[in-house]
């Protein structure tokens, strides 16, 4: 399973929020910031920070924490 | 070895900020720390405006701006649009850019399209390229460095290549040419980085096709890693010697314990082999300009024998332009080295295998850039690699082929001048001629180059870009005399500055610059008349001068009394212990030096 601490802080670092914004339902609709040049750069510190590859079909979906949440351990698991 | 650069940072945002494989989320947040932080001796501003999406490598940017001690604030450009770029920079106070066209942007699918487009086609996109360009970079004179970033495919290769690269090599050497015609223009070889990195750490074609962005972070960060590197960390970093250890970094094992016939140095065996051509890179900087010195505990006539006479030693007495062959502390060595070639410490690079040494430097003399050399081979020749590039990066350093020889010509020198009873008497006998030169369009590259490395004596600390120079050169108003020293010994070259404004009646002495290899002779005191001639053909009847004090120029802070102009500004309160001067050219008569001829150049 994913760290979610470490999770919650890569999103804040690479959207310029403080950590508290990122909650359970944070989103690119709840974050201003999340624009899609913050989002190429947050899949590439999260595939850094966790070690997996995020392939094509999933990298430009995945704009929720939530759906952020599932892919990390669908690949972490993999 | 890296040096403390931000004595307040903590050691763990240092570390981030110089560990390659720190991952991006910890570097942007080491980044945003050192910033917020501050304490960086410069600053420094560079615009980004590229033929591609290229968000990250601002991160990237700062980061290595960080690491050798400069802030760096970033402006990004739209994109592809880089006229557009250049006039909003130059509004914005941009002092750097990066200018970043993208082959398969040139035009739609342009990679795809090349394959079929006919010689003429290809003739018509090569003159575009041209006329664009040449046309941006003209834009772009004003900027103090402006890095052209070279075209690359970013499809995969063909074994054994195909008309694309054909026509990539073509339109790359269009653009070199173009940029040749620019002074303040360096290139970048993106194709050579793309190889380096491999293509597939270094593109990432996921956000290509959707963002346009083609580049992994892995690209980005080399690509900001050879910027800073090419502009010699945004004009902080000039080195001038590289100071060497002897045993274990010129040849393998101890002389003293080995004896000359023990030390490892043959070039057909290993590990010699490792040492001998470590010996050849020594001295190919040499070459390039780069003073050697030595700096070994060892006895000075075991040493100057395998100088003089091991059959395996590259490197020979002429080679090296100071040594301290003893058994005193590094760290004084060091300083006497500096002191000797009138250098400051912070144009020496010092290699030692020892960690102790190492270490001992660090900690005593922060401003020297310290390497230790490892114990494997593969590693020593990496460290190697890491000093040409700290030396070589933007060009071999002009005019640095000759600059052994007169830096062992000032030693010579020093030597004779205990023979004479005054000081006059040895200026006497050196047979001293100056040559002073007025807007020479052929010294326009060393002039700028002294004014960006001269510190000590250098009366307002004005650098300038060569653009600068040939603008001013240009300039009615204005005149920029070079001048030139030479004595008995031999030519010390271009040494000496002066950039003059003609204001009304009175001439204006903008900047004063001189390498310290020709002070204590009078030189400084003899160019004036005939600056002063021409100013007052120039309708000019007074002379006004300043000097502005920085970290360095602090011998220089009383020159213009000594020179006997007058104080004029202290009523208008001098700031920060500037200080201006003012005097008549009818009634100005400097300190005469007579063992002086001034030639005209």
């Amino acid at each position: 399973m994913v760290d979610e601490s470490a999770l919650k802080q890569v999103m804040a670092t690479v959207l310029g929020v403080p950590v508290s914004a990122v909650g359970p339902d944070a989103s690119s609709d709840t974050i201003p910031a999340w624009d899609s040049l913050r989002h190429m750069n947050l899949v590439l510190a999260l595939e850094q920070t966790f070690g997996v590859e995020i392939p094509d079909e999933d990298a430009a979906e995945i704009t929720s924490y939530a759906l952020i949440k599932v892919v990390l351990n669908e690949r972490l698991a993999a | 070895m890296n040096k403390p650069v931000f004595p307040k940072a903590s050691a763990d945002t240092l570390a981030i900020l110089s560990d390659p494989s720190a991952p991006l989320a910890q570097v942007m947040a080491a980044v945003e720390a050192a910033e917020a932080l501050g304490g960086q001796a410069t600053s420094a501003h560079i615009g980004i405006s590229a033929g591609a999406t290229v968000d990250l490598l601002g991160l990237y940017l700062r980061r290595h701006a960080l690491t050798a001690g400069v802030s760096l604030k970033v402006s990004k450009g739209n994109f592809d649009d880089p006229l557009g770029d250049v006039a909003r920079f130059e509004d914005w106070g941009v002092d750097h850019l990066i200018l970043a066209p993208f082959l398969d942007a040139l035009e739609p699918a342009f990679e795809a399209r090349a394959a079929m487009l006919s010689d003429d086609e290809i003739d018509l996109r090569e003159s575009e390229l041209r006329g664009r360009w040449r046309l941006v970079m003209h834009c772009a004179s004003k900027f103090r460095a402006v890095f052209l970033c070279g075209l690359h495919r970013v499809g995969a290769p063909v074994a054994g290549g195909d008309r694309l690269d054909a026509i990539v090599a073509r339109l790359n050497a269009a653009l070199r040419e173009e940029a040749a015609g620019f002074p303040n223009v360096r290139w970048i070889d993106m194709a050579g980085m793309v190889a380096g990195v491999g293509r597939r750490a270094a593109l990432d074609l996921r956000f290509y096709l959707r963002n346009a962005a083609p580049y992994a972070p892995a690209l980005l960060d080399e690509w900001a890693r050879q910027v800073t590197a090419v502009s010699r960390a945004y004009g902080t970093r000039f080195h001038k010697a590289l100071v060497l250890d002897c045993d274990n970094t010129l040849w393998g094992g101890i002389l003293g314990e080995d004896l000359a016939s023990g030390i490892k140095l043959s070039p057909h065996d290993y590990p010699g082999s490792v040492f001998y051509r470590a010996q050849v890179e020594f001295q190919a900087l040499r070459r390039q300009g780069v003073l050697l010195c030595l700096c070994s505990k060892n006895e000075a006539a075991d040493v100057d024998a395998l100088l003089d006479s091991h059959p395996d030693m590259v490197l020979r007495q002429a080679d090296i332009v100071a040594k301290q062959v003893n058994w005193n502390d590094k760290a004084s060595n060091l300083r006497q080295i500096a002191h000797d070639l009138n250098i400051g410490l912070d144009s020496l690079v010092f290699l030692d295998d020892s960690a102790f040494e190492c270490e001992a430097v660090c900690g005593q003399l922060p401003e020297v850039t310290v390497f230790q050399a490892p114990e494997n081979p593969i590693g020593y020749l990496a460290v190697i690699a890491a000093i040409k590039d700290l030396f070589l990066a933007g060009g071999a350093m002009t005019d640095g082929a000759e600059k052994t020889e007169q830096y062992r010509q000032r030693a010579a020198a020093l030597a004779e001048r205990q023979a004479f009873a005054t000081q006059d008497e040895y200026l006497a006998s050196l047979g001293l001629t100056v040559t002073l030169t007025k807007n020479d369009a052929a010294r326009i590259p060393r002039i700028s180059e002294l004014s960006q490395k001269s510190n000590q004596f250098n009366l307002t600390t004005v650098r300038y870009a060569r653009g600068e120079i040939e603008a001013l050169m240009a300039d009615p108003q204005a005149a920029v005399w070079s001048l030139e020293v030479a004595d008995k010994f031999g030519a010390a070259g271009l040494t000496g500055v002066a950039v003059v404004r003609y204001a009304d009646d009175a001439a204006v002495i903008e900047a004063l610059f001189m390498s310290c290899r020709v002070l204590g002779r009078g030189v400084e005191f003899a160019i004036w008349p005939t600056i002063l001639t021409e100013a007052a053909a120039h309708g000019c009847a007074r002379i006004e001068a300043a000097y502005r004090p920085t970290d360095k120029n602090g011998q220089a802070a009383d020159f213009y009394d000594r020179l006997g102009l007058t104080r004029s500004g202290e009523a208008n309160g001098e700031l920060d212990g500037a200080r201006s001067y003012a005097a008549d050219i009818a009634a100005f008569a400097p300190p005469p030096s007579p063992w002086i001829e001034v030639l005209n150049g």
